[in-house]
């Protein structure tokens, strides 16, 4: 097992192995399946620890490289690796989809077909983190979209064709502009000795100017960068490109809605920093201002959106997007003065509130989605202003849901905080005024949540219809619900355990970046003018 | 050449006349009687020019394979004919418009 | 015992004290869930850890005392610590019980004293008469760090964070201790919340005795790690946790409307203070490089310099350049004697900043309208965190972070100050629940401790802050004595003539009274000062401001609002008192069912008006305010004169004591008008709702319009609803109708249009395309169609056509080769 190949292809097609083996199982065996999926999860969820067990923090270079040659008429590679990035997300995507797993008991249509659709997606998910062959990411890519459709599609609730449809073309619009920048890059590496590659470690190395003779130029790398950011944004997603958002978490079955805001939503993240910053510096640099921008302008913007909504889910979606705009803006403060970077331990610590904002958020997402599915599958509504006085009816699940509500608030000591306050810290250094623009979400935040909070679990009475229906949280949502909290706690306490994995790797994405416009390359801010 | 011209009218006259007998017979065997005159007018003018131009023994040849073929055809014919007429009860081929269109 | 085994015990003292409470949340929270719902465990588990916590800080400091020879140096206490082993006997061991043992020949020893004042405050090891450093710091674990940018959480220990330590674990012992008798009708199955109607009747629900505690737990374990917080960073985590314990106590009626909206309102309020603190932290988080405050050892603190090492000398001076361009540049001491400039307005807005984020957090004007509606809370919790401790966070903050503040943002915190205790005084002159007027009168304090800090009054302020802490959670469990006794009703109009029936209640109330308002016989008897700690506290506050406004004429508001706010203050609190307790019933009803509360409520009041007559005892030269100075930063015992840009002059010790008018001395002049008006504001209460003798109601018809606005608490409420809350829905209805109109109208449009299209390209393939195909699909059909007559199936007629095509092709064939 030690063996990387072995390893990492056993963590991305377990999954699929599994969805395998349940094509031929009874389809009467609902109970049966549903365990058997369970297994095949957990069975990843420990291989995901087996490769954390051997991750060397230390290291911060991609480890456990595997490179087979799988079509060689275009030099494709069955490349794959890990690093102090990918590697906490990896953990969060098997994590999260075991979590899913237990919270899907409460699907009962077509069980069979839902529990391979999940499968493939999970397998899809962890190729899109451990890919570094930019072809192969991006079949991952899009062998995750078509399960989510129809898991959405047929699972969904009333509006369910619509949102499916929403969140596929959307994705797919995102997903052929990276394939156009994916073909730049291809045909742009022609140079060198190896020729054209989709080799992403490569390709930084061309974007970042380390290898004689072939490189991208300013004009290719803005141009690719913003294919690339646009694609990626809409996965994040930021304003204006996040309305998917909303519709699919509505209609998405809270199994799924926890998988898109706990995992999918990361993948955003995850290309920006993987993908379009290391290839395209000089298209960040030139971009930065205006990334940071979109991310200070999606916090106050999902904020307020939230605080609009009657819709429990519709407004966790929305507190998403206000909650991954921090991670864009953690990402690009990248500020460079006079043709070298500014205060790079600032900008190394937005990266890193940024990648922890997006572990925390995928605990605390994950987690709000969660509850309110709980509710929903015992009252069958989500208005917000049909609840309260579910902290007497249900106080054990009402204790639990305002932990995670305080996650999501941002509070210290829970994992939500670390995130936001690191990236609004980090943001002065770029810009005090779009630093101040984000603080003030926390202000809004506290706002929509608390509010929820009130009219969801405090108050006298129920409200709405069905209250017979409402009875205590059983032990399988209960432990659902406690390792989210579990993990949000420990995360808040001791942020380190999340920072530890992923600092080496982030310091040296930020200093080859800034060496990239400090060694005076022909420096995106050029050709602006 | 008046040997060839000679064999040539003989092979016209059978021709026509197969052609003819094949045109007005009504009986099936009749007609199978006339496609044998034409058969045979094609081998006499292939002989005919085999015998008399420096085409060489092709004509010989080709007759000799005409010969085998109108005797297939001639037992294939035969046997259509003999189910025709257990079909039929008649071996009238005017009675046999099944393939008309 | 060497500093770094002072160090490690005191920071294993504290540690033990701050995390005690924590685990005591844990059992409680989780006990509740298994069987406790009819049983005292979980209160018994809370007095227990907070109890205990409060023996470990009086130990830490007794032992700091002790060892850093502090007590021997200042002759407090000399012959009982020298007898006692360490760690040893506890419980007469009360650092302010002994204070009869300190003779008035300290007086002598005062002036000499103030001129060591600079190296008591001196950072670290300057200290030299002593091999102890005034702070130990240190750190408990790493955070995160990036590159030279580290962020840990620690703790800083100083005469300061001790006094705090055991001032808050004893307040939450005995208010814990109180809370038992005063929810113990939460102990029940069955408990009816009368102020919550649902259908017919009211509401019936299990009781929460449990997490009440559990939540207390929580709260004292935050606050205890604020105090500790080892940097600035720290403070603001915390700070957010004594924030949502504030909500949960304040939510604990769950079920009440306006108890979750009075929670929400505390924490969302806090929550624009804490944007400013956030905007203060990204500044010197960029500007700086760190969080920490001061790094005491000297090596340590070559490499990673705290920020008031950074930013002051040891004399607590700054250097400001002035630029090139004109402005003004703070130099800052980094790493390595390494320098570098900010901009000092950046320092100012830092500053301004750190300050928001305490205006909201002690409930000073601007956002001090969520402190009042907090009071929604049960009594123990407004005593212990809506009075003693938490709102008390934002000055304890101040004066933590003393050296990051210019003389600019001093002024400021010194106006928001004064604003905001006359305003609170004001409004709590025309309240009648009682737990409101307290909560104005809590206001005010803080407006005072503030504003002291803002006119150069570290010690004074923050003296102000422990006796405050202890004669106003006096008075809030006396007011939930008498809300205890009389079954829940707060509105001091239907009270009256109480004192017969709960005279405990009523004297100890009267003790906090006389302290807050500052009543004192002036003048030394029997080697006694008879004055209460309140009076000290405020003397010194008033001098301070006094002092100030004779270095900066134009701040003459400074000190005119003060005096004012103290005759008010004594206005209103005699005015609770007799109302409440003096004369005949107002409401016999009420009267008659009223009782005196059990002892597990009044044993806390008594030990709680011990201190609220002793913490501060002998004022300027007792043992208190001697603990203060020896935390008090660099330089403020001579104060600081005027400086660019804002020349603004903070005043020092001596400026308190200068001569002022003949022989005396500021300090004596504003004690004197400060006594005189409190005085005036007392017999004024006492005409009126003591004796009788002049009626309210005529006062108040006379100045209805300004009455009326003082009840409606000059109209912040009102005026923030139309400011922020409503526009905040206003556009967060625009936003989330921007998305559903603007964005997925394009969205709509665009699959509309997209639609549209195919829909003519399917127009186009059907009727174009296809319609060519199949009309030479037709055309062809035809022909065949036409042709089959030839086929006849005749046989002969088949022969015909062969032979006369035949003839046909031949003919054809002659005529061309014609």
């Amino acid at each position: 097992m030690n063996d990387p190949i072995i390893l990492l292809s056993a963590i991305i097609f377990a999954p699929a192995v599994g969805a395998l083996i349940l094509s031929v199982f009874n389809k009467e065996a609902e109970e049966g399946m549903r365990v058997f999926a369970l297994i095949t999860t957990v069975v990843t969820f420990v291989l995901t620890l087996m490769l954390w067990n051997i991750f060397d923090y230390q290291d911060p270079q991609m480890q456990l490289q595997v490179s087979v040659p799988w079509i060689k008429a275009w030099n494709i590679n069955y490349q794959l690796g890990v690093d102090g990035i990918s590697l906490p997300l990896v953990l969060l995507t098997s994590l999260i989809s075991l979590l899913a797993m237990v919270a899907s008991w409460s699907i009962t249509k077509q069980v069979k077909g839902y529990l391979i659709l999940f499968l493939l997606l999970e397998t899809g998910m962890l190729g899109v983190f451990l890919a570094l062959d930019f072809f192969l990411f991006y079949v991952f890519w899009e062998v995750m979209l078509l399960p989510m459709y129809f898991l959405i599609g047929i699972w969904g609730g009333p509006r369910k064709e619509y949102a499916a449809i929403k969140f596929f073309l959307y994705t797919l619009f995102g997903g052929v502009l990276m394939f156009i920048a994916l073909l730049m890059f291809y045909f742009g590496s022609a140079g060198g000795e190896v020729g054209s590659t989709f080799d992403i470690l490569r390709l930084q190395k061309i974007g970042q100017g380390l290898i004689p003779g072939v490189e991208f130029d300013g004009m290719t790398q803005m141009i690719a960068f913003w294919l690339l950011f646009v694609g990626f944004a809409i996965k994040v997603p930021t304003i204006p490109f996040h309305t998917w958002l909303p519709d699919a978490h509505v209609e998405a079955p809270t199994p799924i809605s926890m998988i898109l805001a706990g995992v999918l939503l990361k993948m955003g993240g995850y290309g920006i920093l993987r993908i379009a910053f290391p290839i395209c510096p000089q298209g960040a640099q030139a971009a930065a201002y205006v990334l940071v921008l979109i991310g200070a302008a999606s916090i106050i913007y999902g904020a307020f959106a939230a605080m609009a909504q009657t819709d429990f889910k519709r407004l966790v979606a929305y507190s998403s997007v206000s909650h991954m705009g921090y991670v864009i803006l953690g990402i690009a403060v990248w500020k460079v003065s006079d043709g070298s970077t500014v205060g790079s331990d600032y900008w190394n610590m937005g990266m890193n509130g940024a990648m922890f904002q997006m572990i925390g958020h995928g605990i605390s997402s994950a987690g709000m989605f969660f509850m309110v599915g709980v509710i929903y599958d015992r009252v069958h509504h989500r208005d917000l202003n049909k609840f309260g006085g579910l902290m007497g009816l249900m106080p054990l699940y009402s204790g639990l849901a305002v932990g995670i509500f305080f996650a999501g608030l941002g509070l210290p000591g829970l994992c939500g905080f670390w995130g936001e306050a690191f990236t609004v810290l980090s943001a002065w250094n770029y810009s005090p005024i779009l630093a101040i623009i984000a603080a003030a979400g926390v202000i809004l935040t506290a706002g929509y949540i608390l509010w929820t909070i009130q009219r969801v679990y405090l108050g006298p009475e129920y409200k709405g219809p069905h209250p017979e229906a409402i009875t205590p949280i059983n032990m399988r949502e209960f432990s659902v619900a406690l390792t989210l909290l579990i993990f949000a706690i420990a995360f808040g306490i001791y942020p380190e355990s999340v920072f530890g994995m992923m600092r080496e790797s982030t310091t040296l994405l930020v200093t080859n970046l800034s060496n990239t416009v400090n060694s005076g390359l022909e420096f995106a801010g050029n050709i602006i003018q | 050449m008046p040997e060839l011209n000679f064999c040539i009218l003989i092979g016209a006259v059978l021709f026509v006349s197969g052609v003819v007998c094949m045109a007005t017979k009504r009986n099936a065997i009749g007609v199978l009687m006339g496609v044998e005159l034409v058969l045979n007018a094609a081998n006499l003018n292939f002989v005919a020019f085999a015998r008399y131009t420096a085409l060489g023994l092709d004509g010989q040849i080709l007759s000799l394979f005409v010969i085998v073929l109108a005797a297939a055809e001639a037992a294939v014919a035969l046997a259509i004919a003999l189910n025709f007429y257990n079909n039929h009860l008649t071996i009238d081929v005017d009675r046999a418009d099944d393939l008309h269109g | 015992m060497e500093p770094d085994q002072l160090k490690n015990w005191l920071s294993l003292l504290l540690t033990i004290a701050w995390l005690l409470p924590l685990g005591g949340f844990a059992l409680e929270i989780f006990a509740g869930f298994w069987s406790t719902r009819l049983k005292k465990t979980a209160a018994y588990i809370a007095v227990g850890c907070i109890g205990a916590g409060f023996v470990c800080s009086l130990t830490a400091l007794c032992s700091w005392g002790m060892h850093t020879g502090y007590w021997a140096e200042h002759d407090y206490l000399t012959k009982f610590f020298q007898e006692t082993p360490l760690g040893g006997d506890h419980a007469p061991a009360d650092g302010h019980a002994a204070d009869g043992h300190h003779g008035s020949e300290h007086d002598a020893h005062h002036d000499e004293h103030s001129a060591h004042g600079a190296e008591h405050g001196a950072h670290g090891h300057e200290h030299d008469e002593s091999k102890y450093p005034t702070v130990f710091a240190g750190r408990y674990y790493q955070l995160a760090e990036f590159g030279s940018l580290q962020l840990e959480i620690g703790y800083y220990i100083d005469s300061l964070t001790l006094v705090m330590f055991t001032m808050v674990t004893l307040i939450a012992t005995c208010i814990h201790v109180f809370a038992i008798g005063y929810m113990s009708d939460e102990l029940t199955e069955d408990y009816v919340d009368h102020f919550v109607h649902v259908g017919e009747g009211h509401l019936h629900r299990p009781g929460r005795f449990y997490r009440f505690f559990a939540f207390l737990s929580l709260f004292s374990f935050s606050m205890l790690g604020l105090v500790i917080a080892g940097n600035v960073f720290m403070v603001f985590i915390f700070w957010e946790l004594v924030g949502i314990c504030s909500y949960l106590l304040i939510g604990f009626y769950t079920e009440r409307k306006s108890a979750s909206t009075a929670a929400n309102k505390a924490f969302i309020v806090n929550r624009v203070g804490d944007f400013g603190f956030l905007i203060g932290l990204m500044i010197l988080w960029t500007s700086f490089g760190t969080f920490a405050f001061s790094e005491p050892s000297a090596e340590k603190a070559a490499e990673n310099p705290g920020l008031f090492q950074m930013l002051r000398d040891d004399h607590g001076q700054m250097t400001v350049e002035i630029a090139d361009d004109g402005s003004h540049q703070v130099v800052l001491t980094g790493p390595e004697g390494t320098h570098k400039t900010i901009p000092y307005y950046l320092l100012v807005a830092a500053g301004i900043g750190i300050f928001c984020g305490c205006v909201g957090k002690s409930a000073q004007f601007p956002l001090q309208t969520w402190l009042p509606d907090a009071m929604e809370g049960p009594t123990p919790v407004s005593a212990l965190v809506h009075s003693a401790t938490m709102v008390a966070a934002g000055v304890y903050l101040v004066g933590r972070f003393y050296p990051m503040f210019t003389p600019e943002v001093l002024v400021t915190i010194a106006y928001i100050g004064a604003i905001t205790l006359f305003m609170a005084a004001t409004i709590a002159v025309v309240a009648t629940d009682i737990k409101r007027v307290l909560a104005y009168s809590t206001i005010s304090q803080l407006g005072y401790m503030m504003l002291s800090l803002g006119v150069g009054g570290w010690v004074a302020g923050l003296l102000h802050l422990i006796t405050h802490a202890f004669f106003k959670s006096l008075m809030f469990l006396c007011s939930g004595s008498v809300i205890h006794g009389c079954h829940h009703e707060q509105e001091m109009p239907k009270m009256g003539g109480l004192r017969k029936k709960m005279p405990i209640t009523a004297y100890t109330m009267l003790i906090g009274v006389i302290a807050i308002t500052g009543l004192a016989i002036p003048g030394t008897y029997f080697g006694f000062q008879f004055a209460m700690s309140g009076y000290h506290s405020k003397d010194a506050i008033v001098a301070t401001s006094l002092a100030y406004w004779g270095l900066n004429d134009q701040h003459v508001l400074l000190f005119i609002l003060p005096l004012a706010g103290a005759g008010i203050t004594a206005f209103y609190m005699f005015r609770l008192w007799f109302y409440t307790f003096a004369g005949e019933p107002r409401d016999q009803h009420i009267h008659d069912h009223a009782h005196e509360s059990p002892a597990v409520m009044w044993v806390p009041l008594v030990i709680l008006s011990f201190f609220a007559i002793f913490c501060a005892y002998d004022g300027e030269q007792g043992p208190l305010w001697g603990l203060l100075v020896h935390s008090e930063p660099a330089g403020m015992d001579h104060g600081f004169d005027p400086a660019a840009p804002g020349q603004i002059a903070v005043p020092g010790h001596h400026h308190v004591h200068e001569k002022m008018s003949g022989d005396a001395t500021v300090h004596d002049v504003a004690g004197r008008y400060a006594l005189a008006v409190a005085i005036a504001g007392a017999i004024l209460a006492y005409l009126f709702y003591g004796a009788r003798l002049l009626n309210p109601a005529d006062v108040r018809r006379q100045v209805a319009g300004l009455h009326e606005f003082l009840v409606e608490k000059w109209r912040f409420d009102e005026l923030y609803d139309a400011m922020f809350v409503k526009p905040v829905h206003v556009i967060s209805g625009w936003i989330a109708a921007l998305d559903r109109v603007v964005i997925d109208g394009f969205l709509h449009g665009t699959s509309k249009a997209a639609v549209d299209v195919s829909t003519w390209d399917r127009r186009f393939d059907e009727q174009v395309i296809d319609g060519l195909v199949n009309w030479v699909g037709d055309r062809t059909f035809r022909v065949g169609r036409s042709l089959r007559f030839v086929q006849t199936g005749r046989l002969r007629q088949y022969v015909m056509f062969i032979a006369g095509g035949l003839f046909g092709v031949l003919m054809l064939v002659y005529i061309l080769t014609l």
